[in-house]
């Protein structure tokens, strides 16, 4: 009896224990990161609740097995067996039918919580995601304008609607703390309402090739008067580079999430970087040098596999592109532009 | 591929598997007793019919392949160090990758190797306990049982070769449509694991009918050995399962080889549909890794305690629960994938369901310690370093079973915390424990103990420092299957961690494998009853002898009677009462 | 069925089964010509695997108890293979489930447009394979060698004619011999063919699906022809007796599980739904 009365209280201490320390390292009520969006809120309450249970049962059983480990140890030069007990069938039943009860208890609240997540606010803005090896892009059907950063106003529900230009990849925002396939050949949904301002990253979550490590895209809450104020100047943006063939082809290269692996910078990512990119000489896999002009510029971008630069994968990485002549031109004259 | 084909039923008829075989097709008359030509360390590298041999073959190919995924897992550890591209640079190429490919590839790799050295570290182990536990000569197909050991040869080198042709990036999971347009790597990936299906669904086969003819005298159903019984569980899930995912990898290797559509959207395909092909098999598959493990701990327990095991009967028929329910769970592994939205609450469930069966293996094993006399060598240290891994790994798996919960924790290093977790405390461990128990059995010798120790010492704390740390950068926001992650999440310190504690897994993991290779020669002789246990195998001499017992078992009592005098759990039955009795 | 029961009343009982199943094929062609009524498809599908699994399959000898308990004896380990056989056929069936699950998924309520006569016909063929298959076992089974090398040979070539009728003019695999006997069954001439990558979003991958699901049956039909010309040839050597017969019983068991396979995959691929696609 003894024995049960300190491993009850042991039990009990142990559990406080576990899930005080779970806090503070940040794995149970504070969780990290911030919880940026009203879905998240009935998650963490869910996880909280779960990190109390599963302290408690992680003490029901390491407890008892240390103490058995400490007091029922053989000691030295004793050679005798344990007691002989062979079973309890009233014990049993209880830790089986208890636990279908916590089991019936967790998705019930998994369920309901479930619920919180998806529940549906008709007056959601819609917004299109196409996902691409290695780049996100957002089109914002309203207004016409495509970005390669998603800006959404707080406090309102979005809804994104998404599709997948070639293999599977994942939305996830931590911060939203929801995650959600795209998936080639169809549209799946994603909604969120966000509650706090700020800068946050669109992190691509299922495996999708070489830079699915990259595949990085900001996503940026902002008051309703900001949002407002970019979304104006997007569409003056794009009015102005409707222009000039060098600011379709921006558009063009936007579009089609070009700059997932091709960098402005000089950095080498999945492609060779454009900067400077208008007549420089390259060096081919096959050992030919080539001067980058405007029959090469449009051969890579129709028929990737034609000539393959020097120190990257055969067969490309890159997918092929249909464009009309006058399109490839416009990317030409875009390309020029980038010194 | 038709060459890695080829290349395999060459190589089996080459060896001489087969041989046997294709005397029947001719007609010819095989005998049954094969009188082994091979004396010594060299019976393991030629063909052998006789089970010990074969359990040891397999056991020592999973830990070859336990090193060269653990290896692979070493070179992309210390990538993840530290954030940006450290060596798998993008400027590096090797065997026609980028690093940030070979990277995929090596992870990729690294998760199927263990996987597989896992399938046939059971095989292994299943193959030299079960019949010695059931008073038995052999399993009751020989010649199926080497054809099974030796076809898992081509499949590990197929599987490894892929690194070496382009590799591929995909995951050990293989989701079209970035499978079916991944390099030829991938084609080897999927020809292997194919060709390791078969070896596994063959061994369960085996299994199952050893298990239910060649009993011993006696043992009916509630006096088998409790490993006996997670090994018929275990084998009734390979054995049928695994033929999904064979199909599913078939279906894209057609895909890739002929253009035929399954999983491409393009042609009217269903990229989703292979997730449900493949996790059809892969979620019971996890229950194939653990439950022979659990059924070492639930062995091994009472052995080292002193007592019975408490509730034999739930014990054994949780393995079943566990087994049964583990069919009907699959697409939690879906949750966010895109399949219908519906399907997520009844599959939260089922899924919660499976730790009724579980938690009773639990609490059977609490009770079976409380009051018992319990002592500590090596094999029970793993037995109880099994018990809290794998309870930690399962607690972890409710939060991803609630479905809100799991929208955040999928495809995060949470996920890879918990299945590390769940593998190392339900197999790996208890692959240990078994190792360091039947050592002196198969070799009359004993494994160091106090290099065992060292070895435990090593491996448990930084262990928990590893799984406990991913789950940790997990819930920050670490993605799976990344080989460079965001300076700005500040996990730097902790990966650096990680890989420290995954350094020293692999020190004392090295530590075993040298105790264990010395000791064959060197060890302290063993040949008696080292443990004091109550099972048949422990009856007789150590080393066994070839063909098992020399006269047939009879059960006269129960198997974890601990505590009661004179009551033995099996007897031999005299030659004059036995009729023929075998060499 | 016991031992005792005699020889003839053995084979009488075939031939009743294999009219039943004769009587079944034909209901289920109409029914589908008819009525397009998926669930009286699979009722009847069901009864005829029933059929199969027990009076072809003899499933009940599974049930049998050891008359030797002498682990060395013949009698006990042709019930252990026996176990382990079957053992094998329900993880083999799982691939076959696999492809079924994969066919309602992908093709739903739509069929690949074929020629239903072929279809009949092959069918037909097949179901009669498994009927002198069964006849030449019970011959065996009563010590009758040359019966049963008699009708084991007219299983093959029945077998053989299924492969070639599904791979050579089904597959339309190759047209100078395909051309000719399509002609035969009423097919027009110069049909599109039906190609494994063929399909588009709108006909559904309808070309996958049907190659996938009669390839990987057509291979099972293969390696049964395979394994019943080993059994002859182990006949005809004198191998086999009315009391050690495995290798027969194995052969037999395995043929039948090709028959009943064929039982799900013909209405799956010919019967059901709303043909669309290819011709
Ligand atoms: C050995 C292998 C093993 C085992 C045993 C388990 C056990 C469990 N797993 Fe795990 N799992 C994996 C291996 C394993 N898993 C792998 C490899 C993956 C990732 C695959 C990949 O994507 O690469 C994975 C992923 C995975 C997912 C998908 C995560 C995601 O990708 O989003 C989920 C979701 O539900 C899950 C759940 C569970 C649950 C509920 C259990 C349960 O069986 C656990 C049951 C045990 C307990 C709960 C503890 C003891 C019980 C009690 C003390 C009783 C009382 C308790 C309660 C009432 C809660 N697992
Ligand atoms: C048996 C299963 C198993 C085992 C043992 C391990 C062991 C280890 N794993 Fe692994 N892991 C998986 C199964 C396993 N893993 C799976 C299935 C995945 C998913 C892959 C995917 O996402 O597709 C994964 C993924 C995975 C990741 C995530 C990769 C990513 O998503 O980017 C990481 C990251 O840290 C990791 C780390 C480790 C480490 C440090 C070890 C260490 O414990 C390793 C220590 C080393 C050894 C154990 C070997 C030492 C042995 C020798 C040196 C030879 C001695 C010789 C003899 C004994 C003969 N693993
Ligand atoms: C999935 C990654 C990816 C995407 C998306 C991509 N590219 Fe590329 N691109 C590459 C890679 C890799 C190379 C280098 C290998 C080669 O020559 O094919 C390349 C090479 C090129 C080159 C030749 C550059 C040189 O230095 O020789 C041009 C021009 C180019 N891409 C244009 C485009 C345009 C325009 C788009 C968008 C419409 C685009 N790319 C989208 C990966 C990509
Ligand atoms: Cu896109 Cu990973
Ligand atoms: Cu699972």
């Amino acid at each position: 009896m003894q024995h049960f009365v300190v491993v009850g209280i042991l039990v009990i201490l142990t559990t406080v224990l576990t899930y005080l320390g779970l806090d503070v390292a940040g794995l149970a009520k504070h969780q990290h990161p911030v919880s940026a969006s009203l879905q998240s809120i009935s998650i963490d309450q869910l996880w909280n609740w779960e990190m109390m249970v599963i302290s408690f049962l992680f003490s029901l059983i390491i407890v008892p097995m240390l103490y058995s480990l400490i007091v029922f140890r053989q000691k030295k030069g004793e050679l005798e067996d344990g007691e002989h007990m062979e079973g309890n069938a009233t014990l049993e039943v209880v830790w089986t039918v208890v636990p279908i009860f916590l089991v019936v208890i967790f998705a019930y609240l998994g369920g309901k919580s479930l619920g919180d997540v998806r529940r549906v606010d008709p007056q959601a803005v819609t917004i299109f995601v196409k996902a691409q090896q290695f780049t996100w892009t957002f089109e914002y059907p309203e207004y016409g304008i495509i970005s390669s950063e998603l800006h959404i106003p707080v406090n309102k529900q979005v809804v994104l609607k998404m599709t997948s230009a070639d293999v599977i990849h994942s939305f996830w925002v931590p911060e939203f703390r929801i995650k959600q396939d795209v998936v080639p050949g169809r549209y799946t949904e994603y909604r969120v309402t966000p509650i706090l301002v700020g800068d946050y990253k669109v992190r691509c979550a299922e495996l999708c090739g070489t830079s699915h490590s990259y595949m990085e895209n900001a996503v940026i809450v902002d008051t309703q008067e900001d949002y407002d104020t970019w979304i104006a100047e997007q569409v003056e943006i794009a009015k102005l580079a409707s222009l000039t063939p060098e600011g379709q082809g921006q558009l063009l290269v936007a579009r089609n999430g070009c700059t997932g692996c091709h960098s402005l910078n000089g950095t080498r990512l999945t492609g060779p970087t454009w900067l400077n990119i208008y007549g420089r000489e390259e060096e081919m896999n096959d050992g030919s040098k080539i001067v980058i002009d405007d029959a090469y510029i449009a051969e890579s971008i129709l028929d990737p596999n034609a000539h393959i630069v020097a120190t990257y994968a055969s067969p490309s990485q890159m997918p092929a592109f249909v464009f009309t002549d006058e399109e490839i031109a416009n990317i030409i004259a875009y390309l020029k532009t980038l010194k | 591929m038709l060459g890695a084909l080829f290349g395999a039923v060459s190589f089996l008829v080459g060896c001489g598997v087969t041989d046997d075989w294709i005397k029947w097709a001719r007609g010819i008359d095989t005998s049954d007793h094969h009188e082994e030509h091979w004396h010594g360390w060299e019976k393991f590298l030629n063909v052998s019919f006789d089970h010990k041999v074969i359990g040891i073959q397999y056991t020592l190919i999973a830990l070859l392949l336990l090193g060269v995924g653990g290896t692979f897992a070493m070179i992309f550890r210390t990538e993840l160090a530290a954030s940006q591209l450290q060596f798998l640079t993008t400027d590096l190429n090797l065997f026609g990758q980028t690093g940030p490919q070979l990277f995929n590839t090596l992870m990729s790799l690294h998760g199927m190797i263990m996987i597989v050295s896992i399938l046939l570290g059971i095989s292994g182990i299943i193959n030299y306990a079960v019949p010695l536990l059931i008073g038995a000569a052999d399993m009751s197909f020989p010649r199926l049982n080497a054809f099974s050991y030796w076809i898992s040869v081509p499949a590990a080198i197929t599987l490894v070769s892929s690194l070496f042709l382009g590799g591929f990036d995909t995951g050990w999971t293989g989701y079209p449509p970035l499978s079916a347009r991944a390099p030829v790597g991938m084609q080897m990936f999927f020809m292997g694991v194919f060709i390791a299906g078969w070896s596994s669904i063959l061994g369960a086969l085996n299994v199952i009918v050893t298990a239910l003819r060649m009993r011993a005298k006696g043992m009916t159903a509630m006096k088998m050995p409790i490993f006996v019984w997670a090994s018929i569980a275990t084998s009734i899930i390979s054995m049928t399962a695994t033929q999904f995912i064979g199909l599913a990898f078939q279906l894209v290797m057609f895909q890739r080889l002929f253009g035929m559509g399954f999983f491409d959207p393009a042609k009217g395909g269903n990229p989703v549909l292979f997730q449900h092909l493949f996790w059809f098999y892969s979620h019971p598959a996890v229950y194939v890794f653990i439950l022979p493990g659990l059924g070492v701990i639930s062995e091994l327990l009472p052995v080292f305690v002193r007592k019975p095991l408490f509730g034999y009967r739930w014990v054994a028929m949780s393995s079943f629960g566990i087994a049964l329910v583990g069919f009907v769970v699959w697409a939690h592994h879906m949750f966010t994938s895109g399949m219908n939205e519906y399907l997520r609450v009844p599959f939260m469930y089922s899924t919660l369901l499976v730790s009724v069966p579980t938690g009773v293996k639990f609490f059977s094993w609490v009770a079976t310690m409380w009051k018992g006399r319990i002592s500590t060598p090596t094999p029970m240290l793993f037995v109880l370093g099994g018990i809290v891994v794998f309870f930690m790994g399962g607690l972890s798996g409710p939060p991803h079973a609630t479905v809100s919960t799991d929208l955040h924790l999928h495809d995060t290093y949470f996920v890879v915390g918990h299945f590390h977790d769940t593998i190392f405390g339900g197999f790996v461990f208890p692959f240990f424990a078994a190792i360091y128990y039947w050592f002196p059995k198969a070799t009359g010798r004993r494994m160091n103990e106090f290099w065992g120790k060292v070895h435990f010492w090593l491996m448990t704390p930084s262990f928990f420092i590893l799984t406990f740390g991913m789950m940790y950068v997990g819930l920050l926001g670490m993605r799976r299957r990344i080989a460079d992650y965001d300076p700005a999440l500040g996990l730097d310190s902790a990966h650096l961690i990680l890989t420290i504690a995954g350094f020293a897994i692999f020190t004392s993991v090295i530590i075993f494998g040298i105790n264990l290779f010395y000791s064959i020669k060197h060890g302290e002789k063993a040949e008696g009853n080292i443990w004091n246990s109550r099972s048949p195998e422990w009856q007789v001499p150590s080393p066994m002898a070839a063909h098992n017992y020399s006269k047939p078992l009879e059960v006269i009592g129960e198997p974890y009677d601990y505590g009661l005098k004179d009551a033995p759990y099996t007897r031999f039955i005299e030659p004059a009462s036995a009729g023929k009795s075998k060499h | 069925m016991s031992h005792s029961q005699n020889k003839s009343a053995a084979l009488m009982q075939g031939v009743i089964i294999a009219i039943y199943l004769a009587i079944l094929t034909l209901l289920e062609y109409f029914v589908a010509v008819a009525f397009d009524a998926v669930p009286l498809l699979i009722v009847v599908a069901i009864i005829k695997a029933v059929l199969v699994v027990y009076y072809f399959m003899h499933i009940y000898k599974l049930n049998q108890k050891d008359s030797d308990t002498n682990h060395e004896s013949y009698a006990y380990k042709t019930i252990t293979n026996r176990l382990g056989l079957w053992l094998f056929l329900i993880s083999d069936g799982f691939v076959f489930a696999g492809l079924l699950v994969m066919r309602i998924n992908l093709l739903g309520l739509t069929r690949p447009e074929l020629n239903q006569t072929l279809g009949l016909v092959v069918t037909v063929v097949l179901l009669l394979s498994s009927f002198f298959m069964n006849r030449g076992e019970m011959q065996m089974a009563h010590g009758d060698v040359k019966g049963f090398m008699r009708n084991t040979a007219i299983t093959f070539i029945l077998g053989l004619g299924f492969l070639l009728g599904v791979v050579m003019i089904e597959w339309r695999g190759v047209p100078a011999i395909a051309e000719p006997i399509l002609h035969f069954f009423g097919e027009p001439e110069g049909m599109k063919a039906l190609t494994p990558s063929s399909g588009d979003a709108s006909t559904g991958p309808l070309g996958a699906v049907f190659f996938m699901m009669t390839g990987m049956h057509a291979f099972h039909v293969l390696t049964g022809l395979i394994f019943l010309f080993v059994v002859w040839n182990n006949a005809r050597k004198g191998v086999y007796t009315a009391e050690k017969h495995w290798g027969v019983e194995a052969a037999a068991v395995y043929w039948h599980f090709i028959d009943l396979v064929w039982i799900f995959f013909y209405p799956a691929l010919y019967l059901i739904g709303t043909a669309v696609g290819a011709p």
